[in-house]
Formats: structure tokens, C-alpha cells, sequence
């Protein structure tokens, strides 16, 4: 039987035409939709730890924000973030804001002054996590504010990309734009397939260390 | 990344400030917006209009330093500046025609857009109804995003009179330059053909000609999101053959069906640029190529009528010959009214299956799944469906069961919706056996729109049943058929054995694509139709009809739920790696190509019959293997017995959806591509065209 000995060169050759004609692979490996999402295990500003393989069974959001930058201030300007947000936890969705920004750049916050936000701005998040040296942000590849993340229930990447399909500042566009990521949660909720898996992420580059 | 020191920039935004105000008397260009970050005003390239005329207005920005805006695609982060201008009743405006931008690295995000100062400019078509002396007033609002290290959403509205004479009058000074350094970053028509290359690590844009020696850097920048990953600007190279290389990585919403459409800028060692307008298509075959010309609709429905006349005549359709045999048998001696309507039921059942394939090819086309004719026969399912179809067709031939319900009434007595199911079956068959013209006619059809490509299956389907439609129109032709009789039924007997014979091909080809566990879903499979055709045959001759007729049909259903069994494994079958030749990769044939080196390329699969006898008649004969090698040439075998995108992308690049297809690569010049029916001669010709090697 041939069929072990011709295993190896069958992996070799799939992945090489996945790596050609899917998706990129950059150099640390990126998130894929329909793979695994990466595993995380951080403490948000209100000291609980959040654990992605520890949280089986719920809907993850993954939102990353800078509340500086201003395609961030219009999705909170507008409450279009914070209705979001309700949205997910009446329905026992586990959303986490992520701060990537490194001390000293745009939208770099401590602990005390993420909380004082999410309350000035009547935001709903199931935490805020600080990612201060880039970490979870690049094992993510998130590069705007904001960028959004959804992951079912058994772990599984679903959804990568925009909050929307308009990229503007102005939040006159919300009503006009297609909602991508409510979309996309809705999907996942609901245990359907989505639609459009991965959209193109806008707003203001993550202030990561530089 | 090296950050800019911030005050730097803060002084650059006073001296700018200071030069700007002159400027902003002049006719052509309006009151400024500014900021420290940019100093905006809406410019004319006339300072006069005139009736009729169309003239470039334009949103200038001039940029504080390490400040920068976007191009219509912003790249990673930002967004792209929106002008809309009101305008006098009767003027008409265009788009925005964006200058070729530059790639921005700020934080971990690339950006594609615009330092120092840019026009974007706007064509405006001024009434012809103006009247010299009159004013023609502009007003724009216009939203930009200006980002360094942080992005600040700026908006403006500008007002710009111009007077209307009886010629424009061109703007000089400050706005005339602006415009001519927005338009020196004009994309411009390539002079060079792009080729556009499936590689391992990603894509490879190949360019040749003169000019393109003093590029020592070079940028893509894609019209839409994704399409190349931005992180790494293109990896630039040169081939053994002084083409450009550029070698770039895939982003998430590549899709190999779709064009590369956007901007290649073109950097040489003293830093200027050029911008060449991209538009490449993957497989797309080199300059001077085996391109086909474009030919009419009708030049092509010709083809694929005379394609389906010869499928009547491949070896593959050999099945359906014999079904045809039988059929054409039983209408002998038959009244001519019969004669017609089994002939016109029978083309009828033909044009269904080419209306349905055509149907599944659309819908799949517009899913952007890269499949190619003949795909059907790579899903193990379709193969084990139709292996058991053909069993029971036999089983029913051998008289084991008759089919006498309405339905698949393959030798229904009364003959009518037999002869059309007939047709559908015909084409079922037949179709995998790309004849050469049928190649080239799918190949064309898939990029025509759907209503041509419609009309060459249908024409395609009439050639398949011009023969026996022929003896609607001709009755008397009928009349020269064989009377019925005995022979009739050893006939149909006969051609039981035609029927195990595809079967058992089949069933050989879902082991070549599914391994052992899909040989003994397929044989299972056979053994369960043979059961049910038994129980039904005894159903049909009285025997306790309810019992045998309810065991059938679990039968049936036990040959349903082995079908989930059958999971290709992707990747070659095992033949591609046994016998003559190495495996095509995209990537190896360039290697080849690139080091000069003649390669014969050929494309095949094990559901191709043709391919399987060109490769017996043609290929492996040692007088071809000693000229292969007498002349050096590499020979690469592409597999498409399972799905595989690149040789999908590859026949793509020749117009062509199917195998056999077999091309010839002397060393340097285009390709030759070689008939699909191969003979030695004309192997051994070919290959005595290839110089020989000096080495």
C-alpha cells in the first residue's frame, strides 16, 4: 500500500497550493478563519483573568480600540460601540476591548483611566484588556482601530475585519454603511454560516511599540 | 521605522504656511483650508473656461511634514479623501483620477497615499449653453484624513469662480506646476505585458522589454482591499532572461479567477518613480504566446456545434454509441411520426443536459470557484453515482429488471421518454472528452457573458444530436435501418457489456481518487445495485412484489449512505508520480523556463480517455522518450485528476478548460501547443523543432 509513503508529499503539496492561491502566511503565523483562533490568556483592568480556551462555549468579540482615533470616536460618538456591545451581552457574548497602544503613543491608558473611559462613554464591554507591548495584537494581526474579531463557541475563528463597510470618520455613514461585524455576530450567535468571513479592517493604524 | 522628531514638523507647517498665501489671490485656485497639518484649496488648471470645454479642477493639499493623505485604496489604515462638487446647472463632473501614490509605513500599518503636495484631479465639463462673460462657479466639500503618527479627520468647503470665455485659458505658475506634478503620477498604459504567476510563497509578476534595467525598486499597490498582502513591498529580481521579477504575497481576498487590477510604480537608483496602470490575469500567457485571437460568437457557436458533432465519434462516448446503437435499432420499421418524435425527444433530452450543465458552470463561475470543464468528473461522489447508474443501465440491458415507471427509462418500450432520457445520459458521458474544439469553445465561453455561453452549450448539445435528429428531418433514411427482430434483443444484450465495462472504469478511477476505503465504497455500491436490480427483476415477475420492491429500496438506500464514505484526498493520484515525467508545478516550469531549459508540458487526468491513449500512442514510446532526452527537454506531467487550481489557472492562461492539453517549450520563445490528438509523428516533429542543447 502506498498510500502512507505518498502522505507526506500529499501534505507538502496542499500546502503549498494553500499557501498560493488561499491566503498569505506571514511570518508569524496569522489567524485563519475557520482555524483555531489563537489562545490568549490575559488579566482585564478589573482583574479577572480571561483565558480564550477557558471561555468554550461563548461567543468571544475581540474589539480593538484607541479611544483617540477618530474612526473609534465615531463608532463611540454615535453609541453605535456601546449598542454593540449591549447587543452582545444580552446575548451571552463575551466581548473584550483591546488597547494595543505602547506607552507614550495615541491612546495609551492605565488600568484606572480604561475604566473611567468605559464608563464616561456608557460602553458595555465584558472587560478591557491592555496589551501594552503589541502581544495580543500581532498574534491577532490587528492592524486599524477598530478591528474585530469573532470566535464561536468551540474556539473557531469566524470573523476578521471591519466594523463596517464604510471607511469615514463621519458618522453620518453609519446608517448608509452595511453592518459587517453586527452581521457576522449575528451569524455566530445564531450558529450560522457567515457570510463574509474576512472584510477589509479601517480606521487608525494600532499604535503598537515602535 | 525611524520616527520623525515632532518639532521638525511643526516648523515645516509654519514655512508652509507662509508660502501658501500668495497663492491664494491667483484666479485658479480657492480661499485655503488650513491646519497645522495641511493647507487645502480647490484648483482649476484654466483660469478661464469656455462653452462646451472640459477642464481639470482639483483638490490641492499640501502636507506639513511626515503628514500624508490616501489614495483611493488607503492600504492598511486610513481613508481616502471625498471631494463633491456642486456645480452650475448643465456642468458635469467626473471622478476623482488619482495620481499613482507612494507606500507610508507608520506604526505596524502600511498605508498607500501622499506626502509634501498632491492635485487630485476632477474632469468638469462646462455647459455648452455657457456664455462668454458669464462666471462659472465651483463649490466643493471635501473630507480628508490626515494621519503621521495619529490621523486627524479634516473637512473643507471651497468656492472657485472662474470666468467663461470664448477659449480656455490655461492656467500658469503654482497650479499649472501642481497639475503637472500630479499628472507625471499619472498611471500610465504599461509598455511592458505583464505575466502574472501562481508560486509557492505567493504570486510572481513577470515583465520584458526595454526601460526596465534601471528599476531597482518597485511597489504594487491593488485597487481593492486584500488582495496582496501590504506588509513587504514586492521582492525584485531579475531571470536569467533579463525579465523583471517581482515577487509578491497573496492577501486574504485574492481571487485567482479575478484580475490584479491597480498601480505598479517603478523606482530607479536616482529615486524617481513611474507609475504604469496593472491589469494581470493568472496563467496569462507571455507576450506572443499561444494567445488566441478573440473570435465572434458565432465563429464559435460553428465550433461547438462541429465539437458536439465529433463527440458522436470519440472513443469515450463509446457507451453512448451503444445506447444510441439500440435506440436506432428499435426505430427501425417504426411509423415516421414515431421516427420524429423519438429523434426530436431525444435532442430535447440533450439540450436539457447541456442547458443544466451550462446552468452549474454559470452558477459555479459567479461562486468564483476556479473549476474547469470535465470538473464534474473530479468529485468521487459523481463518479460512483454514475458507475452505479451505468451498472444498473447494464443490469437492465442484460433483462435482469425492466424499467417501466416514468423515470430514468433508459429501454422504456414504448420508447419516447427513453429516447430523451437517452439524450440527458448521452451527454452525461460524454462530456469529460474535451474534444479540441469543444476546448477551445468552453474555454471561451467561460469569459463570455452567460447568454453566449448559454448558446454554445446548446450549440454544442445540437451537434451531439445532429446524427439522429438527422433522421427526423429525413425519414426515409429510417427506412434504411435494419427491420426489428431477434437480433434486436441480443443487441441490447451486447451492449450490456459496454455498460459494466464504464462501470468498472469508473469504479477504477474513484480508486485512483479515494484509495482502497472509495474502491470498496465503489464495489459495495456495485454488489447493492445488483441486489436491487434482482429483487426488483423478482418484483417484476410477481413474486411477493411488496417485499422484494421494499428490499430494493432499502438497498437503495444503504447505496446512499455510502457516498458520504467518498472523500477525495487532495494532492496528485498516485500515476502522476509513477511513470514517465515530474510534476508540474507553476513554479518548476518557470524555474525551467527561466534557466532556458525546453520543457514539454502535459496535462492530464485518468477520467480522460484521451489522454490515457495519447500517452500510450505518443508519449511513452521509447522513439519520443530517446528524442525527450536527445534534446534535453524536461517533461512535466500536470495531474487534474483531482481538483487542482494551478493546472486550472494554467489551461485558463490558453483559453482552454480541459485536457488533454499538451504545449512544447523551446528554450526562450513562446510555447507551442500541440493538438489533443497526439501522434508519434507528430511528437517526434515537434520535438525536432527544439535546437538542441549546447551542453
Amino acid at each position: 500500500m502506498q498510500l502512507s509513503a505518498s502522505l507526506g508529499r500529499r501534505a507538502t503539496m496542499v500546502a503549498g497550493v494553500a499557501a498560493a492561491l488561499a491566503f498569505s502566511a506571514p511570518a508569524e503565523a496569522a489567524p485563519a478563519i475557520g482555524q483555531p483562533a489563537p489562545e490568549f490568556s490575559v488579566v482585564d483592568t478589573n482583574g479577572t483573568p480571561r483565558k480564550l480556551s477557558d471561555l468554550k462555549g461563548k461567543v468571544v468579540v475581540l474589539e480593538w480600540t484607541n479611544a483617540d482615533c477618530p474612526f473609534v470616536a465615531k463608532h463611540y460618538g454615535a453609541s453605535n460601540m456601546q449598542a454593540l456591545q449591549k447587543q452582545a451581552a444580552s446575548e451571552g457574548v463575551v466581548w473584550l476591548s483591546v488597547i494595543s497602544s505602547a506607552p507614550g503613543e495615541q491612546g495609551h491608558v492605565d488600568a484606572a483611566e480604561a475604566n473611567r473611559l468605559t464608563q464616561a462613554r456608557d460602553a458595555a464591554p465584558a472587560g478591557v484588556v491592555l496589551d501594552p507591548d503589541g502581544r495580543l495584537g500581532k498574534t491577532y494581526g490587528a492592524v486599524t482601530t477598530p478591528h474585530m474579531y469573532v470566535i464561536d463557541g468551540q474556539g473557531t475563528l469566524r470573523y476578521m475585519g471591519g466594523i463596517d463597510s464604510i471607511a469615514s470618520t463621519r458618522a453620518e455613514d453609519l446608517a448608509k454603511a452595511d453592518p459587517l461585524f453586527k452581521t457576522a455576530m449575528q451569524a455566530v450567535v445564531s450558529g450560522q454560516p457567515v457570510a463574509q468571513p474576512a472584510t477589509r479592517p479601517y480606521g487608525c493604524s494600532v499604535k503598537y511599540k515602535s | 521605522m525611524v520616527r520623525p522628531p515632532r518639532r521638525s514638523g511643526f516648523a515645516a507647517v509654519c514655512a508652509l504656511a507662509a508660502l501658501a498665501f500668495p497663492s491664494v489671490s491667483d484666479a485658479a485656485e480657492s480661499a485655503a483650508v488650513q491646519s497645522p497639518r495641511a493647507i487645502v484649496t480647490l484648483v482649476s488648471e484654466a483660469d478661464a473656461v469656455a462653452p462646451g470645454a472640459t477642464v481639470r479642477l482639483g483638490l490641492r493639499q499640501r502636507l506639513a511634514e511626515h503628514w500624508h493623505t490616501y489614495w483611493k485604496n488607503p492600504g492598511e489604515a486610513g481613508a481616502p479623501t471625498e471631494v463633491r462638487l456642486t456645480l452650475p446647472e448643465g456642468a458635469e463632473a467626473g471622478e476623482i483620477a488619482w495620481p499613482g501614490p507612494q507606500r507610508i509605513a507608520a506604526n505596524a500599518a502600511v498605508s498607500y497615499g501622499y506626502e509634501g503636495e498632491i492635485v487630485l484631479p476632477i474632469a468638469v465639463t462646462v455647459p455648452a449653453a455657457a456664455r462668454p462673460g458669464e462666471d462659472f462657479a465651483v463649490e466643493a466639500q471635501a473630507d480628508w484624513l490626515v494621519c503621521a503618527e495619529e490621523c486627524i479627520p479634516e473637512s473643507g468647503s471651497f468656492r472657485l469662480v472662474l470666468p467663461v470665455a470664448d477659449a480656455v485659458r490655461p492656467a500658469e505658475g503654482e497650479v499649472a506646476d501642481a497639475f503637472r506634478a500630479a499628472d507625471a503620477r499619472m498611471p500610465q498604459p504599461s509598455p511592458w505585458p505583464v505575466e502574472m504567476l501562481a508560486w509557492s510563497d505567493g504570486l510572481r509578476l513577470r515583465l520584458a522589454g526595454e526601460g526596465l534595467s534601471a528599476a531597482t525598486h518597485a511597489e504594487v499597490f491593488p485597487d481593492g482591499w486584500g488582495l496582496i498582502d501590504p506588509a513587504q513591498p514586492p521582492r525584485l529580481s531579475r531571470t536569467a532572461d533579463d525579465r523583471l521579477d517581482l515577487a509578491l504575497s497573496l492577501g486574504p481576498a485574492f481571487d485567482p479567477t479575478q484580475a490584479l487590477t491597480g498601480v505598479l510604480a517603478l523606482t530607479d537608483g536616482s529615486g524617481a518613480s513611474r507609475w504604469f496602470a496593472l491589469d494581470a490575469r493568472l496563467g496569462a500567457p507571455a507576450a506572443g504566446a499561444a494567445a488566441e485571437a478573440p473570435r465572434s460568437a458565432w465563429t464559435l457557436a460553428a465550433f461547438a456545434f462541429l465539437g458536439g458533432l465529433i463527440l458522436n465519434l470519440m472513443p469515450c462516448v463509446f457507451p453512448v454509441l451503444a445506447m444510441k446503437a439500440t435506440a436506432v435499432a428499435r426505430l427501425g420499421g417504426g411509423p415516421a411520426r414515431e421516427v420524429r418524435l423519438s429523434a426530436l425527444l431525444y435532442t430535447l433530452g440533450i439540450l436539457t443536459a447541456f442547458t443544466a450543465l451550462a446552468a452549474l458552470l454559470l452558477t459555479l463561475r459567479a461562486g468564483g470557484a476556479a473549476v474547469g470543464w470535465g470538473f464534474q468528473f473530479q468529485s468521487p461522489v459523481f463518479i460512483a453515482a454514475m458507475a452505479w447508474l451505468l451498472m444498473a443501465v447494464g443490469l437492465n440491458l442484460s433483462g435482469v429488471f425492466e424499467v417501466r415507471a416514468p423515470g430514468l427509462a433508459i429501454s422504456d418500450r414504448r420508447g419516447h421518454s427513453g429516447s430523451f432520457f437517452t439524450g440527458l445520459l448521452a451527454v452525461v458521458v460524454a462530456t469529460p472528452c474535451t474534444a479540441p474544439f469543444m476546448g477551445v469553445a468552453i474555454g471561451a465561453a467561460l469569459t463570455l457573458p452567460p447568454a453566449v455561453c448559454l448558446a454554445l452549450f446548446l450549440a454544442m448539445g445540437l451537434g451531439l444530436a445532429a446524427p439522429y435528429a438527422l433522421l427526423a428531418v429525413v425519414p426515409g433514411l429510417a427506412a434504411l435501418l435494419p427491420r426489428p427482430g431477434m437480433w434486436m434483443v441480443r443487441l441490447r444484450q451486447a451492449m450490456a457489456f459496454p455498460m459494466y465495462g464504464s462501470a468498472a472504469w469508473l469504479v477504477w478511477v474513484l480508486a485512483r481518487q479515494t484509495g482502497d476505503d472509495g474502491l470498496l465504497a465503489g464495489l459495495a455500491g456495485a454488489v447493492l445495485v445488483g441486489f436491487a436490480a434482482w429483487l426488483l427483476g423478482l418484483a417484476q415477475g410477481g413474486a411477493r412484489p411488496r417485499v422484494s420492491g421494499g428490499l430494493a429500496a432499502a438497498a437503495a438506500v444503504a447505496l446512499v449512505a455510502l457516498l458520504p464514505r467518498l472523500d477525495a484526498e487532495a494532492g496528485p493520484s498516485p500515476r502522476a508520480e509513477a511513470g514517465g515525467g515530474e510534476r508540474f508545478t507553476a513554479e518548476r516550469l518557470q524555474t525551467l523556463r527561466d534557466a532556458g531549459t525546453p520543457v514539454f508540458v502535459n496535462m492530464t487526468a485518468d477520467w480522460c480517455l484521451s489522454c490515457l491513449v495519447n500517452e500510450r500512442v505518443a508519449l511513452s514510446t521509447d522513439a519520443v522518450q530517446a528524442a525527450l532526452k536527445d534534446r534535453g527537454v524536461v517533461y512535466l506531467k500536470g495531474d487534474w485528476t483531482r481538483q487542482d487550481p494551478e493546472i486550472t489557472a494554467f489551461l485558463r492562461g490558453f483559453g482552454r478548460d480541459g485536457v488533454p492539453f499538451y504545449a512544447l517549450y523551446a528554450s526562450g520563445g513562446p510555447p507551442t501547443v500541440l493538438p489533443p490528438v497526439l501522434t508519434e509523428t507528430a511528437m517526434l516533429d515537434a520535438i525536432a523543432a527544439v535546437p538542441r542543447s549546447r551542453n
